[in-house]
């Protein structure tokens, strides 16, 4: 009987879920044909070829630089800004509702309005440095640069959620727990360190995991403002995914559904460290 | 019901009239009735709102009213070319595909080999239509030997643009453009102007790292781009872009750019574009496409030439682009018939005047230039005789017909990364050059597995 | 604080906030200029002349509305599928005896584990060997049911008590009943936080609808937006500003009026740990 209460879920599941991981993996064991059907069975030869190819280890590479690039700043900004937040000055709240702009914006507002800045003909923030008599910079013509300037734009958008969650985070730290320790001679930075970090560790562990999935899954800035170029230097795991499957002309389903296979074991591996190795130092009251 | 309908006919045109072509029955022959209140055509194009698109349905709307009650032609807007394609794809294996569709000119070997459609040549035949009035360059690109397998519709060619009043500025003469790499390099150094702090204001040159600009070198100097016959003798097996000449042209972008001549923009080229317009690029290489839309933005006389050569002696000439138009084998005769008569009337010389005049695409009808509207856009326009002296000026040969190749869009793109690998200094020329047809190579061969070809 | 310190203090929050600020002034002020502004270099930060016409010319050209509707409809499916499904499968969870209950719950929460790129090519080709490409069942079907939803409702109703659930039991109450008349009602919070978090994701949803739709009529908002670079008119940023601005309204309303709502919703995992 309880078993209808679940089966509207299970059946979606089924469908759109289980099923679909089941064809990946079917789909990875086979090359397709021009129109992408999965006709030749060649065993674990894509996987050997992913393990092989050099284009493969830059991806890989790409996406763990892709991954730090973002979750650390847009973790320690955060929390900067989220302190900040929480003094209690006057129009504090005008600063909170108008720190949480970027949350306003999707991927593909954010990307489309970045794509202007980086622009490298007419860009804005190249007209900037050539104000101030600086040489411009390739931002997303320079292999070198691409990345972070992806990176950029990605920060800058987890920033409005991240600054929201730690805000909140913070202010469930009763007000009893500072007032003990300012009565015994605590001050700021040693509460901050001593207090405030430790009982934000559940917050921040949350936010940790979350963003971390959110950049792994990363898609939409990378082809609004790259492409997964100059040279495939913004070319992460899912963009790859994308690139056989989907672009120019190709149909490769079954060598892109190998590499949504590393993606899957690379999310659940990352997960498992999170929670084995981190969640041990999160403080829980 | 319907679908039940023309299931059945399809059953009694496979069985009873002869499939593909092949023995001697002709597929058109058979004696299939078309429905009482007329036949359907589902067009599938690729051209966003826009002048392009007003302009599609112009002529659909035209057709139709002189084919009322016979046929008509419903057309949609399927997504971008690579969407277009990507959703005629998906629709071969869900047996949803329209009767007759535009694909990019890269994607011509994939529709030939993916066994739906009906080669043009079959109706020409079959009609004795006479293709002596339509340009024979612009149908090499679309025919293998001498059979034709799609007509072509939006035609456009590479034109070096120039800012004229720049090169008055830098003291050359605003009507002896550049003509050779060289020349260009020698010009751009003179037309790259800095300001007090050592800043660039203008770069003598820029154009997007777009592949098909190498397409274009490669013809221009009469060299292949595959072997085989540059994919027209039999299925092409390797890219032959990392020969002396590629590497010239990519290590003279390289320098370009190094030097501080050119700008770097990146793929996009719309930003390339922009750049132009906005004057911090006096000279560009871009689509005839693109003539109107400069025409109308830019503040600066306007000078348009040959695409350039990589060199004074080479022979060439340039490979023209766009897309063309492919009939679906799997229908019906009589929407297969339908269709062709669609073709047909987008060929002809008035309607060719309307569609140049109205998209500045090139007539594929020569006859097309007698027509008056067609005369006076090229009074305004006087820069787009560059263009169709350019057509004429090219000898038509393997080379200028073009690459065909299973995996052409994958194998534009490969280069593309391999002029930026070599343009922002990661691998030399030659090394960056190799790496793209090395990279190339698993995708050709895995293609040319899958279609059966020795 | 002392004087200084509070000016230097107001000054980094300002300096923060215009960081965090500047894409959105700079698409409105963009927005308004002209064509020929944009295309000069260095480009100008404010309008000389401000107009309305980069507004007109973007809702000319591409189906905005449209494509409002579109995503609206689509994550307005989403969200009540989602409220759906998770409310019935979270109440079976917490409330009522069933075999193999923990294992089934693991089901539930492997499904959070599996990425949406992981399984994306499937889905794509179902949609395709079905006739769904570009229809509003291929946006919507794949996400009508998410585990989070039911982690998130069960952890919920978890905490409901206990007392009130048996007396009405005993009073002859169905469990539907029960469901719909008392426990929902009660579980506003969570159900809001759910919906919120539901039809912001489903709002803001690129890579699938890039996937799954192909003309204009069926994109949602965020591909239009994307795509204004190859709308032919867009000559110039402006008119890819005034478009972004028009997508922007909903959400800035949203975050500037409901902020309060919205980080109940989205906190809603996260502080209690």
């Amino acid at each position: 009987m309880a078993f209808a209460f679940l089966v509207p879920s299970l059946l979606l599941f089924a469908f759109f879920t289980f099923w679909p991981l089941l064809r990946s993996v079917y789909l990875s064991f086979h090359g397709s044909d021009i129109i992408g059907r999965p006709t030749l069975f060649v065993g674990t030869r894509q996987y050997e070829q992913l393990l092989s190819s050099p284009t493969f280890r830059d991806v890989l590479v790409n996406t763990a630089l892709f991954t730090a690039l973002t979750v650390i700043p847009s973790l320690a900004i955060g929390l900067l800004i989220a302190i900040l937040l929480q003094q209690r000055i006057a129009g504090i709240g005008l600063f909170r509702t108008l720190m949480a702009t970027p949350f306003a914006f999707s991927v593909a507002t954010a990307s489309v309005v970045f794509a202007i800045f980086f622009n490298p003909g007419v860009g804005v923030f190249n007209g900037f440095l050539y104000f101030f008599h600086l040489p411009p910079v390739g931002w997303l013509t320079d292999p070198s640069k691409a990345l972070a300037s992806v990176a950029l734009a990605s920060v800058w958008l987890q920033l409005g959620y991240n600054v929201l969650v730690l805000s909140a985070g913070l202010q469930a730290i009763p007000d009893e727990v500072y007032e003990a320790a300012r009565l015994d001679g605590a001050r700021a930075p040693a509460m901050t360190w001593h207090i405030t970090l430790p009982l934000l560790t559940p917050t921040l562990f949350f936010l940790l995991v979350v963003t971390t999935i959110i950049s792994l899954q990363s898609f939409g800035q990378i082809h609004i403002l790259t492409r997964g170029g100059p040279a495939g230097a913004t070319t992460t795991l899912v963009y790859s995914i994308y690139v056989n499957a989907f672009a120019f002309g190709n149909s490769n389903f079954g060598y892109a559904s190998a590499q949504a296979l590393v993606l899957f074991a690379i999310v659940l591996a990352v997960t498992a460290i999170q929670f084995g190795v981190l969640e041990r130092r999160v403080f829980y009251r | 019901m319907k679908r039940l309908v023309i299931g059945l006919l399809m059953l009694v045109v496979a069985c009873g009239g002869g499939n593909g072509g092949s023995g001697t029955a002709n597929p058109l022959d058979d004696n299939a009735t078309p429905p009482a209140g007329g036949v359907e055509v589902q067009f599938w194009h690729g051209f966003a709102a826009g002048a392009n698109q007003d302009a599609t349905n112009a002529l659909v709307a035209k057709f139709n009213d002189a084919h009322k009650g016979a046929i008509k032609v419903t057309a949609t807007y399927a997504g971008n070319y690579d969407d277009t394609l990507a959703k005629f794809k998906a629709g071969i294996q869900s047996n949803q595909l329209p009767d007759m569709v535009q694909i990019y000119d890269i994607g011509t070997r994939f529709m030939i080999d993916s066994g739906v459609v009906q080669p043009m040549q079959l109706f020409i035949d079959h009609d004795k239509y006479s293709t002596k009035d339509l340009e024979p360059n612009i149908l090499g690109y679309y025919q293998i030997g001498s059979k034709l397998y799609s007509m072509p519709w939006n035609v456009s060619m590479p034109l070096l643009y120039y800012n004229k009043d720049a090169f008055t500025r830098a003291g050359l003469d605003p009507n002896k453009p550049p003509q050779t790499l060289d020349e260009i390099r020698a010009a751009a150094e003179k037309l790259t102007m800095r300001d007090a702090n050592g800043q660039v204001t203008q770069y003598g040159f820029g154009a997007a790292i777009y592949g098909w600009f190498l397409e274009q070198w490669t013809a221009r100097a009469d060299q292949q781009y595959c072997n085989n016959g540059n994919g027209r003798d039999k299925n092409a097996t390797k890219l032959q872009i990392n020969q002396p000449l590629d590497v010239k042209v990519v290590d003279w972008w390289t320098k370009m750019v190094n030097d501080g001549l050119a700008l770097n923009t990146g793929r996009n080229t719309t930003d390339a574009q922009n750049a132009f317009k906005a004057g911090r690029t006096v000279m560009n290489v871009e689509s005839t496409g693109t003539l109107r839309g400069y025409q109308s933005s830019v503040k600066f006389a306007l000078g348009t030439a040959f695409y350039p050569r990589s060199e004074a002696s080479a022979a060439g000439g340039p490979i023209i682009g766009g897309a063309s138009l492919w009939i679906v084998n799997k229908k019906p005769s009589y929407t297969q018939k339908a269709a062709w008569e669609f073709v047909k009337f987008l060929e002809l010389p008035e309607n060719q005047a309307y569609w140049h005049t109205h998209t500045g695409y090139f007539p594929v009808d020569t006859k097309a230039a007698n027509d008056p509207t067609d005369q006076q856009w090229m009074q305004q326009y006087p820069q787009f005789k560059t263009a169709i002296d350019q057509l004429h000026a090219t000898k038509l040969d393997k080379a200028t017909q073009g690459c065909i190749l299973g995996v052409m869009p994958a194998a534009r793109q490969a280069a593309e990364v391999g002029i930026e690998q070599a343009v922002t200094k990661q691998k030399s020329p030659q090394k960056a050059m190799d790496d793209a047809v090395a990279t190339m190579q698993p995708q050709i061969d895995s293609y040319n597995q899958a279609v059966g070809a020795k | 604080m002392t004087g200084i310190w509070r000016g230097v203090n107001y000054a980094v929050l300002v300096a923060i906030t215009f960081i965090l600020l500047f894409p959105l002034l700079y698409a409105l002020s963009g927005s308004l200029m002209s064509a020929h502004e944009l295309s000069s270099y260095p480009t100008p930060l404010l309008p000389a002349h401000p107009q309305l016409q980069s507004f007109a010319d973007v809702m000319k050209a591409i189906p905005l509305a449209r494509e409002y509707l579109n995503s609206a409809l689509v994550a307005a499916l989403i969200t009540t599928g989602q409220l759906l499904t998770a409310t019935l499968s979270a109440y079976a969870f917490a409330f009522l005896r069933m075999p193999y209950r923990n294992a089934l719950f693991a089901v539930f929460l492997a499904t959070m584990m599996i990425p949406w790129e992981a399984i994306i090519i499937p889905n794509y080709l179902f949609m395709a060997d079905n006739g769904l490409i570009n229809t509003y069942p291929a946006l919507v079907l794949p996400f009508l049911a998410a585990g989070f939803g039911t982690f998130l409702l069960r952890q919920f109703f978890l905490g409901f008590p206990r007392d009130l659930y048996e007396a009405a039991l005993v009073d002859g109450c169905s469990h539907l009943r029960f469901l719909w008349s008392i426990l929902v009602p009660l579980s506003r919070p969570a159900l809001a936080a759910l919906g919120i978090w539901a039809f912001l994701s489903a709002w803001n949803q690129y890579f699938w609808p890039l996937l799954v739709t192909k003309t204009e009529e069926m994109q949602t908002l965020q591909i239009g937006i994307s795509r204004l670079r190859d709308v032919e008119a867009a000559t110039a940023p402006n008119f890819i500003l005034a478009g972004t601005v028009l997508a922007l309204v909903p959400t800035l309303v949203l975050i500037y009026l409901g902020q309060r709502h919205i980080v109940r919703g989205l906190t809603a995992g996260a502080v209690r740990g």
